[in-house]
């Protein structure tokens, strides 16, 4: 179970094995942040997702969305021509 | 505990604006991916986009197809209420999609009077 809270190093989020990867990439705004949403559902409190987006706008949309509704935004590193986002679960 | 916020959303474009035609969808999605409850209003030509086979034909650039979106909306609980009068002169009134409420004036007043915040497009 991850028990990382925010800031992590990139080195650390790029270690991370989060217990959910959500592949959102070509998916444009909201499509990965409800792919995100729906993800969260099915993993366990304590527990990382990992989503991959090529729409620039993700990093900051799931940061929001992590504070507005209570998980942990953990930080943004680059992936292969898409980005990888990760976040605890909270609630 | 205090209660749920609200947003109230008017869309007031049609199928002819792709663009402030889906940017309601977008933002209604968003907020209720935020716990946050989502009454849509559409009014004059807004009223098209729920008209059954016309959400289909909108896909503005660099936007998730309007169907996509507005099954997304109804699958995430927001209420979609639709202008009478408006539905009414476009014969619109029986082939909505479902979910989609036909209310007149009061109830866009009591809407947006008890909402946390309303945005206009």
């Amino acid at each position: 179970m991850t028990t990382m809270t925010a800031p992590v190093s990139d080195a650390e989020l790029g270690a991370i094995q989060a217990a959910k990867i959500v592949d959102a990439r070509g998916s444009a705004c909201p499509g990965p942040l409800l792919e995100a949403k729906k993800a969260m559902n099915t993993i366990q409190i304590g527990q990382t997702i990992e989503i991959w987006s090529s729409d620039p706008g993700t990093k900051g949309d799931v940061s929001a969305w992590s504070a507005k509704v209570g998980h942990t935004y953990l930080g943004t590193v680059p992936g292969e021509g898409y980005e990888r986002t990760f976040v605890v679960r909270q609630k | 505990m205090a209660d749920k916020e609200k947003l109230v959303i008017m869309a007031t474009h049609g199928p002819d604006d792709p663009e402030m035609a889906t940017v309601p969808f977008v933002m209604a999605a968003a907020a209720l991916a935020s716990d946050v409850a989502v009454v849509m209003g559409f009014q004059g030509e807004g009223v098209r986009l729920v008209h059954a086979g016309e959400a289909e034909t909108v896909q503005a650039p660099e936007f998730p197809p309007l169907a996509k979106l507005l099954n997304d909306v109804r699958e995430l609980g927001g209420l979609l209420l639709v202008c009478s009068p408006c539905a009414k002169s476009r014969g619109f009134v029986d082939s909505l999609v479902p979910g989609a409420e036909i209310v007149a004036g009061a109830r866009f007043v009591a809407e947006v009077t008890s909402a946390t915040s309303s945005l206009v497009y």
